[in-house]
């Protein structure tokens, strides 16, 4: 948690790297970044956290049915609310 | 120099007026929609001043002819990235028509691409792609519908199993002969849907559009996954995913290892000794007399000798067994999942997992990995990546003969190779990652569903890549072969190697004869083991060695070339200095070890 330096406005913000497995989650904010972007993860998208890998690996989420692994570093950076 | 794989470009292709453009998201089943519509005659070739490559070929519908575009996948037209702009000037350079294949189970972004197509003025025929794996899970959507929300036609397909093509066909037939719409002078008037005229120029407003349609024209049923999407998931958790991963790369070693094998000592290897070999000679005896140009013809050096015995016997079964392997792999959906579960491993070797595919790439020829390395992000990953290919990535022709040379030896010296070469790629990824200036992006990739790939457009892809091998890489291997024979047979070899000497026999502990794999080292990588093979009686270390030597040593000059191409002389230049100095340098450390504890 010591990356995630911005005062949390409430309890239930958090990143998608460290939110629950196997969970729905609404996107708060996203980095701007274009792949991110044409792939549909922006604000206020729903997704669906499936899990975080070990030993600084990727986070992979689903969205619609697509599933999509974002790399430790952006996936802190995606902040989701339950 | 021309190198393998290297793609033409064709400044022309935006001309051509008889364009039709197969577009939609990357791992939708586009190149398998091009090729069950062309026939084989396709190309491969560079859109002019980019790097990104497509796919062209003649499309027959009804009497006339077309060519058939199939454009690099695109998540969005938003010009972010070398392929979106080069998606861009497709569509702005006049094609007839636009097939877009839709992903029907990610819809919302499907259809935001597809409102973005729809803004420049070119008839679209959209075909609703994977709708088998959407129903799997328990998506049910309803193209009529959504072809009226569009205003443009929708054709379900499942390309894989080639259903739905000949309906996007006959629908295509449609729209290329219906008269353009002149005179459209709005939309009030008009009685039917046009969207097109509608579409706004703001991205908020079509991806809320795009989400309002997708809920439309979508309803969640009951899905089923079949037992290929269960194991897509498995693979995807490291276990059993790893233990699964494991497994598939020892099969494709052992495919291409052992069929290699089989192939060249069943098949080719009779063929070119028993039937080649002696019908040459038997033709050049009959010309030529004794002497040395009889010998550099047909000698136990001669050109038509290792000609024949290394290209045909020595390399091609594993090039051949290499695609078929690596091609399987690439449509199925297997790379992707190796990317993500070594993503970790990765990132502390100073990269992320997309670049496994690309390495992995490297192992069948340098130069296609090292053009692959532009969908790395920064220019320091690309420069890692192709380090680490040139340092510690044997090319497939190369491993073939590494297999041939340790072949009369334990299968240890083989794995030990194997060790070696990661131990390298480790050490140079690791310290270039910590030198280079500049950042990694962390990945970011779509894992596709898991799949048997469409036979049709799998040999295709398949004959594509062998085409290329056969044209490119004949040219440097034959010219290391002239080489070969003229600097063994006519003696000059026994004159230069009095210089090397004290390298290939003080410091290698390596015969002579070992000189010239040194030499044609620098023109082909295998020729750098090929030679060896010619020599009797190697002892194990030797033989150690002088694979350790091939395995390090400088690219190819084909590689050379691309990487001058694609960096600078600079880059190329270090690169190779460093390589040469590395390979010798590691080898004869080997050598003067295994002396010490012997």
């Amino acid at each position: 948690m010591k990356k995630n330096k911005e005062k949390k406005i409430s309890q239930n913000l958090n990143s998608i790297y460290q939110a629950k497995d196997g969970k729905e989650y609404v996107i708060t904010s996203a980095p701007e970044l274009g792949l991110l972007r044409s792939l549909g993860i922006v604000k206020d998208k729903s997704i669906h956290k499936r899990m975080t890998y070990r030993l600084g690996g990727p986070v992979l989420i689903m969205v619609e049915s697509s599933e999509i692994a974002i790399g430790k570093d952006i996936a802190e950076q995606i902040l989701v609310r339950g | 120099m021309a190198s393998c794989h290297e793609v033409k470009e064709d400044a022309k292709v935006y001309e051509k007026t008889d364009k039709i453009l197969l577009m939609g998201n990357p791992n939708v089943g586009k190149s398998v929609f091009f090729s069950s519509m062309t026939g084989i005659n396709v190309v491969s070739s560079n859109f002019a001043g980019t790097t990104v490559s497509y796919t062209e070929g003649k499309f027959k519908l009804g009497e006339k002819t077309y060519t058939l575009i199939d454009v690099p996948g695109t998540y969005s037209m938003d010009a972010t990235s070398e392929v979106e702009q080069v998606a861009i000037s497709f569509m702005k350079s006049n094609p007839l028509a636009v097939i877009c294949v839709l992903d029907a189970t990610n819809l919302e972004r499907n259809i935001k691409l597809g409102l973005d197509l729809l803004k420049y003025d070119v008839p679209i025929v959209f075909a609703l792609n994977l709708l088998d794996v959407a129903k799997r899970h328990g998506l049910e959507i309803n193209a009529s519908l959504l072809a009226q929300e569009l205003g443009a036609p929708v054709i379900p397909t499942v390309a894989v199993n080639n259903e739905g093509v000949e309906e996007l066909k006959e629908e295509l037939k449609k729209v290329l002969t219906q008269q353009p719409q002149i005179g459209c002078s709005g939309c009030s008037g008009c009685p039917v849907a046009c969207p097109a005229m509608k579409i706004s120029d703001d991205d908020e407003d079509n991806w809320d559009r795009a989400k309002t349609i997708t809920a439309r024209v979508r309803r969640k049923t009951e899905g089923k996954l079949s037992f290929l999407d269960k194991l897509g998931n498995s693979m995807l958790k490291p276990w059993p995913g790893i233990p699964i991963a494991i497994l598939i790369i020892i099969l494709s070693l052992g495919i291409i290892v052992g069929g290699g094998k089989a192939l060249r000592s069943v098949l080719l290897l009779p063929l070119v000794n028993n039937m080649i070999v002696p019908f040459f000679k038997m033709i050049i005896g009959a010309i030529v007399p004794e002497g040395i140009l009889y010998n550099v013809l047909i000698g136990e050096y001669g050109i038509f000798v290792i000609g024949f015995e290394w290209i045909i016997a020595l390399i091609l079964p594993y090039v051949f067994l290499f695609y078929v392997v690596f091609s399987f792999l690439e449509d199925s959906g297997v790379l992707p999942r190796l990317s993500v579960l070594f993503d970790n491993i990765m990132r502390k070797m100073g990269i992320q997992g997309g670049s496994m595919i690309t390495i992995l790439m490297g192992y069948g020829c340098a130069v296609p990995a090292i053009i692959g390395s532009r969908t790395a992000t920064t220019k320091k990953e690309r420069l890692i990546i192709s380090a680490v290919v040139c340092f510690a990535v044997p090319c497939i022709s190369q491993t073939g003969a590494l297999i041939s040379l340790f072949a009369g030896y334990s299968p240890i010296l083989l794995v030990l190779m194997l060790l070696l070469s990661l131990a390298v790629m480790i050490a140079v990824s690791s310290i270039l990652g910590r030198v280079l200036k500049g950042e990694v992006d962390p990945m970011v990739i779509e894992v596709p569903n898991l799949l048997l790939p469409n036979g049709k457009s799998y040999r295709q892809k398949l004959m594509i890549r062998m085409k290329h091998f056969l044209v490119e890489a004949e040219g440097p291997m034959l010219l290391s072969i002239v080489i070969a024979a003229l600097l063994k047979e006519t003696g000059l070899l026994d004159n230069i190697a009095v210089y090397l000497e004290p390298i290939v026999s003080g410091w290698l502990g390596l015969p002579k004869e070992a000189v010239i794999a040194l030499i044609l080292g620098v023109v082909r990588r295998e020729m750098a083991v090929a030679p060896l093979l010619a020599i009797e009686g190697l002892t194990a270390l030797q033989a150690f060695v002088g694979g350790t030597v091939a395995l390090l040593y400088l690219p190819c000059l084909s590689v050379f070339g691309i990487l001058a191409k694609e960096f600078n002389a600079k880059v190329a230049v270090i690169i190779a200095v460093s390589t040469f100095v590395n390979a010798l340098f590691v080898a004869g450390l080997i050598n003067q070890v295994a002396h010490l504890i012997m």
